[in-house]
């Protein structure tokens, strides 16, 4: 499937304008990932974000004296980096693939700059962002609770 | 002064039938599958969903959702997570050891769906035994159902139930089989979250979906919110709930909802029927 293709079925992408669509590709290449590899690192600065087309990323966090915590796993259709959105820019965690894995990749900088002359497209992509933050903040405070041990 | 009144007659309902244990199998640290053959007489052929009663010896009885059985043997399978006493002495029975049981009691899984739609599995922690019968179904009669996924959720890899089974469904071509955890150790090359989280890799058409989901209630209303979400009919989500059940046949009382009694008019359920009562605080 062509990347513009990919990006225009990308469910996250859904309430876009086929001209934002080709907008937003414009800033868009294909990146590729082994198993293993890191991604991006805590505190680098968050100018690239990410929608997976396959495989699997795990979200790390990085602890002195002990092995990464994955904290969750973004897989095909999910959005990776929600920190190039807003100040200052930098991530918050490791993202590193788990599976070879295969993205869209997009220049946030340049999406950034987009939604600073353009209204709509700013507004489309906050919701975007912020419909995952949202949903993400749900599953943590989901997982917090610690479902599934005894009693219920 | 008047002769003592005769004890009532036990209804045959509430007879257990012997059965003894054929097979054993430690699944985690606190949960173990156990096979229990008949002795004398044998329970009638149970639905995916429906319940037994099994009573240990001089020690209790306890409900337990079935979680495999054979048709050709008769023999019934449960999944038992030791959380009591009844429960920890199901999980210490030796093969040979009898125990008995009752039933298969309650209502089951809405596994007879029409026109190939498509099926939503959404299990978290114990909640996979009671659904486990539902994926043998589903295997058993592939054809009429759509795209079939299975999302199961664990508190960590070492939590994960049927790990043999899970593997062979994952490798059957028209399953979509996903695992989460809440909480990775080294070594976990599969998914960490929230089992809603995975919602959004499977391919399902929510206005010709049929869900169904088993697990702590507070996942099963977060999970029954996501699907709603997505555009799944509330009257296609059903939910397996778990009570104090003790007669088992709605005379008790004990395991009253609202205006049910989850023996009875359980303890699969439609969430559509339920909905405003998993928002009642302690109910």
């Amino acid at each position: 499937m062509k990347l513009i293709e990919t990006i225009a079925d990308s469910r996250l992408l859904a309430h876009l304008a086929a001209e934002e669509i080709d907008l937003l590709a414009t800033t868009a290449h294909e990146a590729r990932y082994s198993a293993g590899e890191v991604i991006f690192n805590e505190d680098e600065e968050a100018n690239t974000f990410y929608i997976v087309r396959e495989g699997k990323i795990g979200l790390e966090l990085t602890s002195p004296r002990r092995r990464p915590i994955v904290i969750q796993t973004l897989g095909h259709g999910d959005l990776v980096g929600l920190s190039w959105m807003f100040p200052p820019y930098r991530w918050s965690w490791r993202a590193r693939a788990i599976e070879d894995t295969s993205a869209v990749a997009f220049d946030a900088v340049a999406v950034r700059r987009q939604c600073e002359t353009d209204s709509h497209l700013a507004l489309v992509v906050l919701r975007i962002v912020a419909d995952q933050a949202v949903a993400r903040l749900h599953s943590s405070r989901t997982q917090m609770l610690d479902l599934y041990e005894f009693p219920r | 002064m008047t002769a003592p009144a005769a004890a009532p007659p036990i209804r045959e309902e509430m007879l257990p039938l012997p059965y003894r244990v054929v097979g054993s199998r430690r699944e985690t640290h606190d949960t173990v599958t156990v096979e229990f053959a008949p002795q004398h007489g044998a329970l009638d052929h149970p639905a995916p969903g429906q319940f037994t009663m099994l009573y240990v010896f001089g020690i209790g009885e306890v409900p337990i959702s079935i979680a495999g059985y054979t048709a050709g043997t008769a023999v019934i399978t449960h999944s038992v997570r030791a959380v009591g006493a009844v429960t920890d002495a199901i999980c210490a029975l030796d093969r040979g050891a009898q125990v008995g049981l009752r039933g298969p009691y309650g209502v089951g899984w809405p596994v007879a769906v029409e026109g190939g739609r498509d099926l939503v599995v959404i299990a978290g922690g114990i909640g996979l035994a009671p659904l486990r019968p539902v994926i043998h179904h589903v295997v058993e009669n592939r054809q009429t159902y759509g795209a079939v996924s299975l999302i199961y959720g664990a508190r960590t890899p070492d939590d994960v139930l049927y790990t043999d089974e899970l593997r062979d469904w994952r490798g059957r071509f028209d399953l979509d089989v996903e695992v989460t955890v809440d909480r990775a150790s080294n070594g976990w090359h599969g998914d960490v979250g929230l089992v809603t989280n995975l919602l959004g890799r499977i391919a399902f058409r929510p206005d010709q979906t049929v869900a169904m989901t088993c697990g702590p209630e507070i996942m099963m209303k977060v999970v029954a919110r996501d699907l709603i979400g997505r555009g799944v009919d509330p009257d296609g989500i059903a939910l397996s709930l778990e009570r104090n059940m003790k007669c088992a046949i709605g005379f008790c009382g004990h395991c009253q909802y609202g205006p049910d009694f989850v023996c009875r008019d359980g303890p699969v359920v439609s969430y559509a029927a339920v909905r405003d009562r998993l928002r009642v605080d302690e109910l």
